[in-house]
């Protein structure tokens, strides 16, 4: 048989020919069918074999080379599938009813030579020679894992890995990859909208605009620049954010700008020192740190590529891990000392930890000691609820590391006991020599970038103090303006006080209406609400005007990692039946009506004005940063050594009360996750978790409907019993959609009780 | 010289004539179409038809081969996973969605040759015009109940 004309003609087709499968296909084509010389029957096995929700198998397919075995070994260290049966007969199974569960199990499809494995989200919705490949970056936690977009007709179809060194190796975990279903959702803004009688209503952009830039200098002009306040998101892009503080700085003339997790957390500027430190010990034998302590941070749940990277880091490396947790975290089966505190007890296990390590040098008299000459091993034992012999060990390995890393995350740095647990924090650190590898990791996107934006209350872009001497003139002569002195309100100041001292509130990317009810009101009580949003949010059906955004993947933007990397997030599709905008276009337009020509003509420009502006990004253009990114150099932003008392009211639990804690799991089922239905059955539902011991005490079983209650709400959950959380301890994970357990917090620390519900 | 030509001129009216006289008595070979149907070859190619198994099974696999051949792209499909209970086609997945536009096809064939089930065949029909572009659309539904099913699969 001849090749077919058609083979040269379709330029898709040339693609195709380049492909291997192709040349298979091209040999058959010449030659005809092969003849095979196998006598006996084909063997047949499950061509459709789910080895977990989201992964296929064929074991047809399958050449039993190992890999994905390996991969799970020796990344992972979860043994979760393995070789069955032997000789020609051999296939990859799961253990009965087990299906595998690792968080990065996704990688699996990847490293497949063969096809074997595939992604169950995204197969069959395209062929590979068919699809736009676009590297972009993950965007739903602050590793900022590099990906590739892989996307047709206008749809974004599949998320794979990328190749960065310096970040993920060429990992990424099942949320990057699977959890993007939302990304096409048909409940996405499509049209700026406008409350009119009482219902929101589509209109045009210019009518959308004119509105807010008219009621918002309105306010101003009548309740003073104070009264408007600004929310951004540490989701978004820092062009969306710098832009957004720009304007309330600028035009509105206010320091009321913040983010969730922003100036109500005690974070330190510096992030992580690098990723790739920790991620050395696969190259050779020598780890840059040597013990690595976790405080309050479970990476396992909270930033999976970092989880990976630890668990290399012990294995390979033989580092020392220390945790301090109050739940019995995956990471805690490296055996590392584990202190299990109580929610409440952080600064005295840190103290305590601080007056071991003072003891153990037989140092009485330094500066340091003296702040923690009243502390006992009886508190550490009582209030912290820690072992003594795990906290000695602990200390011992940080007196003696070389290089120890210390992270923590936003849990235990909440609020006002937050500016305390930092401060202990800080001591611990300086007194064991480590001070300058003490690290405040945020968890979503760009916890980093929005810092380092100026998307604060108390500080400008750049990490500069409102009225520092140099970074200040240098903004105000860039901006053409002189800028506000007096520090904002942060976060939850803004909205405790919306509908009081606060007007107006422009709200970019983030949902506080279903964070607490008491939030929700007072929202509705604001004379002015905007909204630039991707969906119509709890907080976007309260407001005034909804003005539609797109997503990282629908436009160009850069995110900063948590070891302050820069890395660009490139536009991989657009939906041309939308009328949805970038938030750098929105805000520049709507600048335009405050009579400012901030003449943007891209996300590229702002990059390059953020270059200019924030002199840590200094150099920082699109082009510039490149596909693998760029960190900035914190060198100057790392702690001081200063010593100074910490201390932290004790938190009373009646006997029948427990302590409340949130802190955040992968599958958390919120919002934009509910929308990969794949993915429903690992979602964390609406489950307050407690120690099975508890549970005994107070009369309850699993899966028991009950009312978790305290002083600030109700909550109806199902109770969940898990041992690994510490007796004493509710857990309720946050953004569980439905469930805001920051509603029972408050802002701080709280004990809540629980009991079974009536009916 | 006159008489000449005159003579001329009359044969050659005679035999153009003749031609005349001749044909006079032959079978017409137009036809009165629409009213008689038109003589069709085998290998004709007319508008598409998407053909089914025996069993009532769609033969198209959603494999997108026929989308790739295409020269002028006027196939989308857009395939997903068979329901396992009640499978569309055999194997693993279907086409959800098969998308003829007939305004960009040039009726080459290429679709016809690259398909590996034989699913996607031009028929006979050629008579294509319409009155609205979206009606130049051939959806699976249209594709899949044609008025006169094509069963001649060309032997190339
Ligand atoms: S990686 Fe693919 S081919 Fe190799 S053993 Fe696993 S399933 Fe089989
Ligand atoms: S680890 Fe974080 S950044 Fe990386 S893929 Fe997972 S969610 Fe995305
Ligand atoms: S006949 Fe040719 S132009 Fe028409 S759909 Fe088929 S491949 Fe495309
Ligand atoms: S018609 Fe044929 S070539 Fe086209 S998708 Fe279906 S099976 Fe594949």
């Amino acid at each position: 048989m001849q090749p077919r004309n058609w083979a040269s003609r379709s330029p898709s087709f040339v693609a195709i020919q380049n492909s291997s499968r192709w040349r298979a296909a091209a040999q058959t084509i010449r030659y005809g069918p092969g003849i095979s010389q196998l006598v006996e029957a084909k063997r047949h096995k499950n061509k459709h074999y789910l080895i977990s929700d989201t992964i296929v198998l064929d074991q047809e397919r399958c050449v039993v080379c190992w890999r994905c075995i390996r991969y799970l070994e020796e990344w992972e260290d979860k043994p979760q599938l393995g070789l069955f049966e032997r000789g020609g007969a051999t296939i990859i199974d799961i253990q009965p009813g087990q299906p595998v569960n690792a968080k990065t199990s996704g990688n699996i499809i990847d490293i497949c030579p063969v096809g074997a494995l595939t992604n169950r989200v995204a197969r069959f919705s395209f062929r590979p020679w068919e699809i736009e490949r676009t590297p972009s970056i993950c965007t739903q936690c602050s590793i900022g894992c590099n990906t590739r977009l892989d996307t047709r007709t206008h749809t974004l179809r599949r998320v794979v890995g990328r190749e960065n060194m310096q970040v993920n190796d060429q990992w990424i975990c099942d949320k990057g990859r699977f959890a993007n279903g939302w990304v096409n959702d048909e409940k996405r803004l499509t049209t700026p909208l406008v409350r009119k009688d009482g219902t929101l209503q589509p209109v045009s952009w210019p009518e959308a605009l004119t509105l807010v830039a008219e009621k918002l200098q309105a306010i101003k002009s009548s309740a003073g620049a104070d009264a408007i306040g600004g929310i951004g998101s540490a989701k978004l892009a820092n062009e969306s954010n710098y832009l957004l503080q720009r304007f309330m700085r600028q035009l509105i003339g206010t320091n009321n700008i913040d983010h969730r997790d922003g100036a109500d957390i005690a974070a330190l500027p510096s992030g992580l020192p690098a990723l790739a430190d920790l991620m050395k010990p696969q190259y050779g034998p020598d780890p840059k740190y040597d013990v690595i302590m976790l405080f309050g941070v479970d990476p396992s749940e909270e930033l999976p590529i970092l989880d990976l990277h630890l668990k290399r880091a012990v294995r390979r490396g033989k580092a020392q891990l220390i945790i301090a947790h109050p739940r019995r975290i995956e990471l805690t089966r490296y055996n590392g000392p584990f202190m299990q505190y109580m929610p409440g007890g952080e600064v005295a296990l840190l103290n305590g930890l601080l007056h071991l390590a003072a003891k153990a040098k037989e140092d009485k008299n330094s500066d340091a000691v003296k702040l923690v000459a009243k502390v006992t091993e009886k508190q550490l034992r009582e209030v912290a609820g820690v072992e003594v012999d795990a906290a000695k060990r602990a200390v011992e390995l940080l007196a003696n590391a070389k290089n120890a890393l210390i992270i923590y995350g936003p849990m235990p740095a909440r609020g006002a006991n937050g500016v305390q647990v930092r401060q202990a924090l800080q001591n611990l650190a300086n007194y064991t020599g480590h001070g300058e590898r003490l690290a405040y990791v945020g968890l979503d996107a760009n916890s980093q970038g929005c810092r380092d934006m100026g998307v604060l209350p108390n500080a400008l872009p750049g990490h500069v103090g409102l009225e520092d001497e140099l970074g200040r003139p240098h903004l105000e002569q860039l901006w053409g303006v002189t800028l506000p002195v007096t520090p904002g309100k942060s976060y939850s100041q803004l909205l405790d006080s919306a509908g009081d001292s606060i007007k107006a509130l422009y709200i970019m990317g983030a949902d506080p209406a279903s964070e607490r009810p008491n939030w929700a009101a007072n929202l509705d009580k604001l004379d002015f609400l905007v909204v630039q949003e991707i969906f119509l949010t709890e907080t976007a059906q309260m407001a005034d005007v909804v003005l539609p955004a797109v997503s990282w993947a629908e436009g160009n933007g850069t995110f900063t990692n948590l070891e302050r990397r820069v890395q660009r997030a490139a536009k991989a599709l657009g939906n041309p039946q939308t009328k949805a905008a970038p938030d750098w276009m929105i805000l520049d337009h709507l600048a335009g009506q405050f009579d400012a020509n901030w003449a943007h003509d891209s996300a590229q420009s702002v990059t390059a004005e953020i270059s200019h502006a924030v002199p840590l990004y200094a150099g920082m253009t699109w082009n510039a940063i490149g596909d693998q990114g760029r960190q900035w150099d914190a060198f100057g932003l790392r702690t001081s050594d200063d010593y100074a008392a910490a201390e932290q009211p004790v938190l009373t639990a009646e006997a029948g009360e427990l302590r409340l804690m949130d802190g955040t799991v992968l599958y958390d089922g919120g919002t934009l996750f509910g929308l990969t239905r794949q993915l429903s059955n690992v979602a964390f539902g609406l489950h307050v978790a407690v120690n099975p011991a508890d549970a005994a005490r107070l009369g309850l079983e699993d899966g028991t409907a009950v009312k978790v209650r305290n002083r600030y709400g109700i909550l109806t959950l199902s109770l969940k019993l898990d041992a690994t959380v510490k007796a004493g301890v509710a857990w309720i994970p946050a953004s569980l959609a439905g469930a805001p357990v920051g509603a029972l917090l408050n802002g701080g620390l709280e004990v809540v009780s629980i009991e079974k519900t009536d009916n | 010289m006159a008489i000449n030509n005159f003579f001329k001129g009359a044969v050659e009216i005679g035999t153009a004539m003749g031609v005349t006289l001749k044909t006079l008595t032959l079978k017409p070979v137009t036809t009165e179409y629409p009213r008689d149907p038109v003589p069709m070859y085998p290998r004709f190619r007319g508008k598409h038809e998407l053909r089914r198994y025996e069993s009532g099974m769609e033969r198209c696999i959603g494999c997108m081969l026929c989308e790739a051949a295409c020269p002028t792209g006027a196939i989308y499909v857009e395939a997903t996973e068979n329901d396992p209970e009640h499978p569309t086609s055999p194997g693993e997945r279907y086409a959800k969605v098969y998308e003829v536009n007939l305004l960009r096809c040039v009726f080459c064939g290429d679709c016809e040759e690259a398909c590996p089930t034989e699913a996607i065949v031009l028929g006979h029909e050629f008579a294509l015009a319409n009155y609205s572009r979206r009606d130049f659309i051939l959806t699976k539904e249209i594709l899949l109940n044609p008025g006169e099913p094509n069963v001649i699969i060309r032997p190339e």
